[in-house]
């Protein structure tokens, strides 16, 4: 992909993201049942649900709880830019937004409505997709709710880390 | 010598947040940036007798806080929480926040600045001020300050091991890495601050020499710019960080001084000069990143990436390939996040590959950006908020070499016995052997592959001819604020073609020396 390719798919891109937050089949509201468990930080509740649904998927290790990985990802947002907040709301609506999903996948369905199989349908469109947005979203989002998950001492033992060794602090 | 030595302060270490708000402080010198050029330039220019004033925006973090833990050690050392990454989100970039800057997390390699960089510089830059000449007892005086010595075979975990293996049985040079160590215990949680003060960092190492000195190190604040009067910079007005650490409490404060040098790395350095109506030119351009691919290779005995040294090994092989993009390549610690991010897919298929944690290896090819003239590198820009963006796309020849840099990491370790290497995301190619390797890559997009970077070089070039860079290279100062330097890796014109830290020491220690004694007089 040469320099002018990426500006053309960046514009479709920013046109795409718009789409998201705004027209038509977005206004289909969004499953809610992923509740936050405390006060959010950097993100609302719709996100929230979304982001969580999204962690449901991303993250296969048995034990996961996507409530607590929406949380710690809340908690990280909220230390970056505002600019880097609202771009990542408009990325989940994206995801989200059944007009876009319609136009390019075929679904006329949010992303909180779809079954388990259904979902990974749609990360699998996004890893794949031609379109730098969706690809550079969903490897945002990939690596956020893993890391969110993979980070804390809860994961280590079921991948077979041991954890940091005792040492001993000199004085 | 200024009145201001005259009623210099005992040097301390000093949260911003314990300043009242409007606090004016008075400097002979303010330097911005704690990390490898500012800590340097805080020791050398203190040691003259000047009174040295650092400000820096990440906390005074010590080996207390480092716990090992990613939860814990990412959010707190690293810039956006760990979370930064080009406009386009098409590199993630792993870069220090802290007081003692990048080299608090860093991998401890260190390398000199390869002759033929300087060389380049010179006929391609401009650059007629700095040699590696005059850079070498420079670099003798950094190496016995940080305890600067190469790796013995025998201290190397299986991660590179099985790298020096592999390139052996290919015939591909290989050597141990030089590491800033003393009292190594070879943990391996170097990413997430050395917990015993092993890793001679610029937070154990010369910012405690320039507090001893006399230098004040002011955490927690945020320059949002200076400001220039009458043909100078006067001051630099900054505001006070919050207890999360990250976002600003409402506090500010102002620095006075006679000189200023910004020492804020690749991105913070041209995003202050932005901010402060000082870009424009060469400003926030030209900025490279090493971009990096790496592999995950399968042995059938624990590897265990998480423990021991983390960089021990290198191959510069294949650095210069003529034409083509250069590349060296080196190992890379894996703990549970870092190797969650690192592996493709989701669901069931990345949980799967996640339960092979131990048995994994993982390695790093980065290219060598920023020397073929069509290779222009970021840019940088400020958001409005201020934050800084940087918008590099990895152009087509970079990712070229990245692709032949992983196949070369794929045939390295099945040199050394692996069972399995993979790398990319979509289309993932995961290959038993080499004829599976050839198979799997042939027409590979090479625009899909998921990069990273933890060196950020450039944005602020040196040079002579004031049209093409920002700084002239004999003092680094800037070509039209005589009271302005800038001393940090964003001078760099190109990439390095090694790890960066030793060579932003070597650089900041000969130019503070020159400015010491300019001053002086």
């Amino acid at each position: 992909m040469n320099r002018r390719t990426f500006i053309r798919r960046g514009l479709w891109g920013g046109l795409l993201l718009a789409v998201g937050s705004s027209i038509g089949l977005a206004s289909w509201p969004t499953d809610r049942s992923r509740k936050p468990r405390r006060g959010l930080r950097a993100i609302d509740e719709r996100h929230f649900a979304i982001l969580a649904a999204v962690a449901a998927r991303m993250v296969g290790a048995p034990k996961a709880d996507p409530i607590e990985i929406a949380h710690r990802i809340d908690a990280q947002l909220a230390l970056g830019a505002p600019e880097a907040r609202a771009d990542f709301g408009k990325l989940l609506l994206l995801l989200e937004n059944a007009l876009a999903g319609l136009v390019l996948d075929g679904r006329a369905r949010p992303f909180t409505h779809l079954s388990p199989a259904a979902q990974d349908d749609v990360l699998a469109h996004w890893q794949r997709s031609s379109l730098l947005i969706r690809r550079s979203g969903y490897g945002v989002l990939r690596k956020l709710t893993q890391a969110a998950h993979y980070a804390a001492p809860e994961a280590w033992a079921d991948v077979g880390y041991p954890g940091p060794p005792q040492i001993g602090i000199p004085s | 010598m200024s009145q201001a030595i005259a009623l210099h302060k005992p040097g301390a270490f000093v949260d911003a947040g314990t300043l009242a708000d409007g606090a004016t402080l008075k400097a002979d010198v303010v330097i911005i940036g704690s990390g490898a050029g500012g800590a340097v330039s805080a020791s050398q220019l203190a040691s003259a007798g000047f009174d040295v004033l650092v400000l820096e925006e990440g906390g005074h973090h010590t080996r207390a806080d480092f716990k090992m833990r990613e939860d814990i050690n990412y959010p707190m050392l690293y810039q956006e929480a760990g979370a930064r990454a080009t406009k386009d989100v098409g590199v993630t970039i792993l870069q220090g926040r802290a007081v003692g800057g990048t080299t608090v997390v860093n991998w401890t390699t260190s390398f000199r600045t390869p002759a033929h960089v300087y060389e380049h510089w010179r006929s391609a830059h401009a650059v007629g001020g700095v040699t590696v000449e005059q850079l070498g007892p420079h670099w003798d005086e950094v190496e016995r300050r940080l305890n600067i010595q190469q790796v013995s075979l025998d201290e190397t975990n299986r991660n590179n091991r099985v790298l020096y293996d592999g390139c052996k049985a290919l015939g591909l040079a290989v050597e141990t890495t030089r590491r800033n160590v003393k009292g190594c215990m070879k943990s391996g949680y170097c990413g997430m601050g050395c917990p015993v003060d092993a890793k001679q960092s610029m937070l154990v190492t010369y910012l405690p020499d320039a507090v001893a000195r006399g230098a004040r190190v002011v955490s927690r604040c945020r320059v949002d710019k200076l400001v220039v009067e009458g043909g100078a910079v006067k001051r630099v007005a900054a505001s006070v960080i919050g207890d999360d650490g990250y976002n600003v409490s409402g506090k500010q404060i102002t620095v006075e001084a006679r000189r200023f040098i910004l020492a804020a790395g690749g991105i913070g350095t041209p995003a202050i000069l932005i901010r402060s109506g000082l870009g424009g030119g060469m400003v926030g351009r030209r900025t490279f990143l090493h971009p990096v691919h790496g592999t995950a290779a399968h042995y059938k005995d624990p590897v265990e990436p998480y423990y021991g040294a983390p960089q021990s090994v290198a191959s510069h092989a294949h650095a210069d390939r003529g034409d083509e993009v250069g590349l060296f390549y080196e190992a890379a610690p894996m703990h549970p996040m870092l190797a969650a991010v690192a592996t493709p897919g989701y669901g069931a298929m990345h949980h799967g590959a996640m339960q092979r944690l131990p048995y994994l290896a993982a390695h790093v090819a980065l290219a060598i950006d920023g020397f073929h003239p069509s290779e222009e590198g970021g840019t940088i820009s400020v958001r409005e908020s201020g934050a800084p963006v940087i918008d590099y796309v990895v152009p087509l020849r970079v990712r070229k070499a990245l692709l032949f840099g992983a196949k070369t990491l794929a045939r390295i370790n099945f040199a050394a016995g692996a069972t399995e290497v993979g790398f990319g995301e979509f289309p993932h190619v995961l290959a038993r052997n080499e004829k599976e390797l050839d198979r799997l890559t042939e027409n590979y997009d090479v625009m899909k592959l998921p990069l990273f970077s933890a060196h950020v070089m450039g944005g602020c070039k040196m040079g002579d001819d004031p049209k093409s860079s920002v700084v002239r290279s004999t003092d680094l100062r800037h070509h039209t604020l005589e009271n302005l330097h800038v001393v940090d890796g964003s001078v760099f014109p190109t990439s390095l073609g090694v790890n960066p830290q030793e060579s932003i020491y070597g650089l900041a220690h000969l130019i503070s020396e020159r400015l010491a004694s300019a001053w002086k007089t």
